[in-house]
């Protein structure tokens, strides 16, 4: 058994808006005017995020993450490949956990197969390997009918896996992605493939093809309350259902937070920030002002029957996180968890107590807070909570999972 | 509820039947039966009085069953070749609006022999230098948690048109509506979200294969399709009458005025 992984998450988002971006602005997505990017500011950023991320691997943190965005300023990272691919060359330890490439975005899914091949080797072996479908925006984005997404979606991550374990050339006859010869130069380093992490927001289908396939699945919810608990026992159960058993690390889940030396002083520090990330990162994704486009009628990816039981449940106009008016709503969502050291350990136990997760990705550096604040919450966190997440999280885990031996199931190297 | 299911080639399609005379093929758009509203619009009943008015849902659509295999415009004008078949139609009236008016001319450029005459009604279908056909699917993710404004504004010619406001309400309206506005919107994605939008490139340059007389409508302020798109295709389709522009009305043209429309097509039917 292993203690919890404790991953440093970077989203880059775009830090230079002016204070009355959210007054005069529709959205922070899609159609954000790209005349609000700065060369005088913007001219650094990407080293300084990319030496927030190195500084995690120098910390102890088990891994980085990375993921990918378009047309948005709440993440700067249209290829995380490119990241990833500088990663390789300043990090040494840490996992390197792209979550994920966007799939149907790709005209070809060998081309994804080839980047993460290329990264696995670079990174001697380091690589977490993540598919997404992609979100309303990135719909809108690159013009991805969304009806056959998902079908779309998952041919794609089959035919990369299948290109890492199967000896090429191979034709793959597809119903999107008909291939006649697939021969992967170079192929990845770990066998039999690198770990492949899939995001989720609970729907039983997606959560079936993960427990299929033995990859992990991640739940991508800002949220934590009852949800991520309930979310976990989903998963569990599909995996029983389909002859696997669950553990700690079969599961992943997106916090954030800040820690600094006390609480008051935690929120003082990180609340511009916060706000920041919350009213303008957040303003077409996860806000209801303006227009939300992750999800809805427009993009309707779910078949039809799928719709009609979310309309039973729906509530419209309902607040999402971007729409928290105050900090005690915030502080009820558990999404951003803020505190002196003792507080943040105590309420991230909680949570995988409950929730017996065994990855956690924490995001550290919100909107617009400046490097030196990052990278103090960063050292503490990993000075003072680390060390108690791991030792409580490894006594409940060897407890609650008597027999699972995960260091087995471990990929080897070649 | 004049409604039924026939199976073709194992699949399910919905069809709804009224009226006595020559047959009239009645494809729908986004304001429309099947697409919004289980039963019959008052367009649909004047036409009725002259006509046999055939309205199948398109695939996926109300009772219709779903075909994943529809990629393109072109794949489900083959599922209403079907159609044709099964209800042994060799010659009749087509009258399409909006989405339905675009698969209607897909119809008669590969089919002109089987159409008497044809209607199109503020039809997608085109593409037209600068004048882009307007964004459905953005439009429809509610403004501020539940508006749909921008959506009825594109489909009528007011956001507080009253029939606008009963066909797209805001918030969540009766689930059965709700739903089959999704299956339309799911139908419009695959054949209409790539290229942008809901145009098939190649339409233009054959719509010179017509044979049939066309007459073409638009409302007056239709703010989803231009009016240039009515204006290319009343131009380019041989036969055809001059554009005809309701003033007062929006893109759902018929949905506003259905007794001036009734009367205009079946005018045209009659002629």
């Amino acid at each position: 058994m292993k203690p919890v992984q404790l991953f440093c998450w970077h989203f880059m988002a775009y830090p230079y808006l002016d204070k009355d971006f959210d007054e005069k602005e529709y959205s922070g997505w899609v159609t954000v005017p790209n005349k609000l990017w700065d060369n005088r500011k913007a001219r650094g950023l990407y080293q300084e995020y990319i030496d927030q991320l190195a500084y995690a691997d120098e910390l102890g943190f088990d891994g980085m993450v990375l993921n990918e965005h378009h047309q948005n300023i709440y993440g700067l990272m249209p290829s995380p490949n490119m990241i990833a691919s500088a990663l390789t060359q300043c990090t040494t330890r840490g996992k390197i956990v792209v979550l994920g490439n966007l799939l149907p975005l790709h005209m070809n899914p060998m081309r994804v197969a080839e980047e993460y091949a290329m990264l696995d080797q670079m990174s001697d072996g380091r690589l977490i390997a993540g598919f997404a479908p992609g979100g309303g925006p990135e719909t809108f984005n690159y013009d991805v009918p969304s009806a056959n997404t998902r079908e779309k979606f998952w041919e794609a991550a089959d035919l990369i896996v299948r290109s890492w374990t199967e000896d090429g050339p191979f034709a793959h006859e597809g119903r999107y992605y008909p291939l006649r010869y697939v021969n992967l130069w170079p192929k990845p380093l770990q066998k039999p493939f690198p770990p492949v992490w899939i995001p989720g927001s609970r729907s039983p289908s997606t959560m079936t093809e993960v427990a299929k396939r033995g990859y992990c699945y991640f739940l991508s919810s800002r949220s934590h309350g009852g949800e991520t608990h309930r979310a976990q026992q989903e998963f569990a159960a599909v995996l029983e259902k389909h002859g696997d058993k669950y553990h700690p690390f079969r599961f992943g889940i997106l916090m954030s937070t800040y820690v600094a030396e006390t609480d008051q002083q935690a929120r003082e520090e990180c609340e511009e920030g916060v706000w920041y990330f919350l009213k303008n990162c957040l303003k077409g994704h996860l806000r209801r002002v303006g227009r939300q486009l992750t999800y809805g009628p427009g993009v309707p990816y779910i078949p039809a029957a799928a719709w009609r039981e979310y309309l039973k449940h729906y509530k419209p106009g309902q607040k999402l996180l971007g729409d928290v008016e105050n900090w005690d709503e915030l502080d009820a969502s558990q999404s951003i968890i803020v505190g002196s050291p003792e507080t943040v350990i105590r309420r991230i136990s909680a949570l995988i107590e409950r929730a017996k997760v065994g990855n956690l990705l924490i995001q550290f550096q919100l909107g617009n807070m400046p490097d030196h604040l990052a990278r103090k919450s960063m050292k503490l966190f990993a000075e003072k909570v680390a060390p108690a997440l791991r030792q409580q999280s490894l006594q409940q885990f060897t407890q609650e999972f008597p027999g699972v031996n995960v260091e087995a199931s471990a990929e080897e190297l070649h | 509820m004049s409604g039924r299911t026939i199976e073709i080639k194992g699949r399910k399609v919905w069809i709804m039947e009224n009226g006595n005379g020559a047959p009239l093929l009645y494809l729908h758009g986004f304001a429309d039966v099947h697409s919004v509203k289980e039963s019959w619009l008052p367009f649909h009943q004047q036409l009725a009085k002259s006509a046999r008015v055939i309205a199948p849902a398109h695939p996926g659509c109300a009772q219709t069953d779903e075909d994943k295999d529809i990629d393109t415009v072109e794949d489900v004008v083959f599922a209403y070749l079907e159609l044709l078949d099964a209800l042994e139609l060799t010659q009749f009236d087509l009258v399409g609006t909006c989405v339905g008016g675009w698969i209607a001319a897909e119809i008669a450029v590969r089919h002109p022999e089987k159409i008497r005459k044809l209607v199109l009604i503020g039809a997608t279908g085109l593409f037209v230098e600068g004048a882009l056909i307007g964004d459905v699917f953005m439009n429809a993710q509610p403004e501020y948690g539940s508006s749909y404004a921008t959506l009825r504004e594109m489909f009528f010619s007011s956001a507080d048109h009253p029939i606008a406001l009963e066909m797209f309400p805001d918030g969540k309206g009766e689930i059965d509506d709700e739903v089959r506005r999704y299956q339309m919107l799911r139908l419009s994605s695959r054949i209409g979200f790539k290229p942008p939008y809901f145009y098939n490139r190649p339409l233009r340059n054959r719509l010179h294969r017509i044979t049939s007389p066309a007459l073409v409508i638009w409302g007056e302020n239709d703010n989803f399709v231009p009016r240039s798109h009515g204006e290319t295709y009343a131009k380019i389709i041989p036969n055809s009458d001059d554009l005809k522009i309701i003033p007062g009305a929006g893109h759902s043209v018929q949905v506003e005025k259905p007794e001036e429309m009734a009367n205009l097509v079946m005018d045209f039917l009659a002629k």
